[in-house]
């Protein structure tokens, strides 16, 4: 499980304090998608940088928990581990390194986590694992073009491959389907909710996923609004149900 | 791994590294080229001793020290000493007729033993040669005639001997060898580097010279001709162009050092009578008291390979010591200076060491612009690559990663223009002779006039000393460079990375 609870950030400009969070507390159970829905400038895209652990909250404004593991207790190392190994994000705008492929854009996590003998020794099955997933997110045929020869969609779909290379248990997406036309947001949520499920057929991975579009967040299992940094919850679909 | 590959990326990617590498190229190349002509002229200079003076000299100038075989024979016989010569210097004037004359060092020497000194006869230009002159692609050099190659055998052997040739007719004309440029008025080198001036060979010429009595006063100057038996060319433009060598025999008695009997100074003479008519009709000859030894004013000594010079010229000078406090007549070993080549031009390279110093610690500070011009660089390109570093944050690089990336990748850019800086210099310093030809014809531009710098080429001393410091040196200021750059890059908050545009 991952849960904030009563967090608060605040960040400055200059002389003047602007705060997006205020007291916001949102929890996802493993296996549970859920979706923050909230207008622009509502503190949402921070929430999830926060829980992600790549922004710390306002000293003393409440906790992030994941599983056993506080965010806040963690150092700047285990915060990069953290990020490493539990989390993998996807962004609005792809966020690809320009200059490497489809594959080097995928394996880079995979980079990252390891030193050079580790990737070295490790790089014939970790090659597989990411021609696996870009086999799934349809790109088999453009893995050695770089992100500037992709549509839209397609960067998104190596994007996904890439927040799901080191196998995280949580993956944070960030208006996954903003910067996409509806029919291929479509095809992008598909690619996500296909990876997200467990290739073992255990439970899914669990997602929160910031968007300001309705029709998008109604395919997570639940959905809070966020509204000028406090979120609002919303009865899943199945306590509406039971109701 | 990240690093390695995005530095790979990086550096073709865009043409600001390529900018940067191709500054600490030039940057590398400027430094390696100084050192190597300056360091090589220094070498070159000390070196050059060995064809005037051999190892060590000892010297006493105008009166000179007799017994001079014996000092020999003693040296010879010590492990760090393989050779030694006697030499008589003077400065003369010399005159080649039709109003050429010309101030030279006239040194009189046995050529057998000089040869082993300094390897006098390799100098000697005259002679048959088998390869051509580098720039000699018509092979136009006379000396690679196989028609002439008698003639020149013969002038080589006059060269190198200093032996006139027996006439029945007339006595033999004393010889001499001519150093290549007394004569050339600074014109020997041209594009092919043959020499393009008449031969002088055959022809006669006189040389005047000053001898001194032995409180040093001089006397009347004494002339005579010589045939030019040869020239030679020891590379070295101060000696090529100003020294004569002739035999020593031949010198002492023009300077009076010779064999002679003593006489009593003072003595009354002893009048000649007519003992018919009883009239004086002159005076006899002095009462001789003694012989005076044959004088020389140096001898020139040769150590063995690999001596230490210090070593070498501290043996040699108790040498002289035991042989002076042995030896009656002989001056103390205070009136006689016992020099290397480098003791007797101290001043000179002192000056030269000094000025290569002082010339590379102008280009490094001028080579200090490369570590800022990668400082901007890299600046601006951690400012164009901030998302780069939000997306590695976030995928879980650590700031240490980061900071290496970029640290790696000024390695990078540093470890490229200083393998292209050493390239450029190794081609510069190999061609830098031809290189300044071609200046020289097309555009008219003498950099290196030997009259200045002593040598008629360019030296040059590229060595892998020099190398492994220039380009450490242009590694290490590229990741001087990077290391503020990468520093802000470690420091930049992922979220704000992220949001750049």
């Amino acid at each position: 499980m991952i849960a904030a609870t009563n967090i608060s950030k605040t960040y400055r400009l200059g002389r003047v304090e602007v705060p997006v969070l205020r007291g916001a507390s949102v929890a996802a159970d493993d296996g549970e998608w859920v979706a923050v829905l909230g207008a622009s400038g509502s503190g949402k895209s921070t929430l999830l940088h926060l829980l992600g652990g790549l922004d710390r909250p306002d000293p003393g404004s409440g906790e992030i928990r994941f599983g056993e593991t506080v965010l806040g207790s963690l150092g700047s190392s285990g915060l990069d581990r953290f990020r490493r190994t539990r989390v993998g994000f996807v962004f609005q705008f792809f966020h690809l390194l320009p200059e490497l492929t489809v594959l080097e854009n995928v394996l880079l996590g995979s980079m990252v986590g390891r030193g050079r003998l580790g990737f070295v020794r490790e790089r014939a099955s970790l090659t597989k694992r990411a021609d696996g997933l870009i086999d799934v997110v349809g790109l088999s045929h453009r893995r050695t073009h770089r992100p500037a020869e992709l549509s839209g969609g397609e960067r998104q779909r190596v994007a996904i491959a890439r927040a799901l290379m080191n196998d995280p248990p949580v993956v944070l997406a960030d208006e996954p389907t903003g910067n996409l036309d509806q029919v291929t947001g479509g095809g992008v949520l598909d690619a996500l909710s296909t990876l997200r499920e467990s290739p073992g057929g255990g439970r899914p991975r669990t997602m929160i996923m910031v968007t300001h579009d309705p029709g998008v967040a109604e395919r997570a299992d639940r959905v809070v609004r966020i509204a000028d940094g406090v979120v609002q919850a919303e009865p899943s679909r199945a306590e509406a149900q039971a109701e | 791994m990240y690093q390695a590959l995005l530095t790979r990326r990086y550096l073709t990617s865009k043409v600001m590294p390529l900018l940067a590498s191709a500054a600490v190229m030039l940057c590398v190349a400027m430094e390696l080229i100084t050192w190597s002509v300056m360091g090589g002229f220094l070498n070159q200079l000390i070196a050059s001793g060995r064809s005037l003076i051999g190892d060590v000299e000892i010297s006493r100038p105008q009166s000179g020290f007799p017994y001079y075989d014996e000092l020999i024979a003693r040296l010879e016989a010590d492990d760090l000493i393989v050779a030694a010569s006697p030499t008589v210097d003077a400065y003369g004037l010399i005159s080649l007729g039709e109003g050429q004359t010309s101030f030279c060092n006239v040194k009189g020497i046995e050529p057998e033993s000089f040869d082993a000194v300094t390897g006098f006869r390799e100098s000697i230009y005259w002679k048959p040669i088998e390869e051509p002159l580098p720039k000699d692609d018509g092979r136009v050099d006379p000396r690679l005639s196989e028609s002439n190659e008698d003639v020149y055998r013969q002038l080589q052997t006059f060269g190198e001997t200093l032996e006139p040739p027996e006439r029945a007719d007339l006595p033999p004309t004393p010889l001499t060898v001519l150093g290549l440029e007394v004569f050339s008025k600074r014109g020997l080198r041209t594009d092919t580097g043959i020499l393009e001036r008449d031969v002088l060979t055959q022809r006669e010429l006189t040389v005047n010279v000053l001898p001194t009595d032995r409180s040093g006063g001089w006397l009347e100057p004494v002339a005579r001709r010589f045939v030019v038996a040869n020239e030679f060319a020891s590379g070295v433009f101060e000696i090529d162009s100003r020294t004569l060598y002739v035999r020593l025999d031949e010198l002492q008695d023009m300077l009076r050092l010779d064999e002679a009997e003593r006489v009593e100074q003072g003595g009354v003479l002893e009048p000649i009578i007519d003992p018919e008519t009883g009239e004086v009709t002159g005076f006899g000859s002095p009462e001789s008291v003694g012989i005076d030894p044959a004088r020389a004013t140096s001898v020139l000594v040769r150590g063995a390979d690999g001596a230490d010079i210090d070593e070498l010229r501290e043996r040699v000078d108790a040498i002289y010591s035991v042989f002076a406090n042995e030896t009656e007549g002989v001056p103390p070993a205070a009136f006689v200076n016992v020099l290397t080549w480098e003791d007797r031009n101290a001043t000179l390279i002192g000056a030269i060491k000094k000025e290569t110093a002082l010339v590379l610690f102008i280009f490094g500070i001028i080579s200090l612009t490369s570590v800022f011009l990668v400082l901007a660089i890299f600046w601006s390109m951690v400012s164009e690559r901030t998302k780069d570093v939000g997306i590695l944050r976030a995928i879980g690089a650590s700031r240490l990663g980061v900071a290496w990336l970029w640290i790696r990748y000024g390695l990078a850019i540093g470890a490229v223009g200083t393998a292209m800086g050493v390239g450029l210099a190794f081609v510069v310093i190999t061609n830098i002779n031809a290189i300044h030809d071609w200046m020289g014809s097309a555009l008219g531009m003498t950099i290196w006039d030997p009259a200045v710098y002593y040598f008629t080429t360019i030296p040059e001393d590229f060595d892998a000393a020099k190398v492994a410091i220039v380009s450490a040196a242009g590694v290490l200021s590229c990741v001087i460079g990077a290391v503020v750059p990468a520093a802000r890059a470690a420091r930049m908050d992922p979220v704000r990375a992220l949001r750049f545009e």
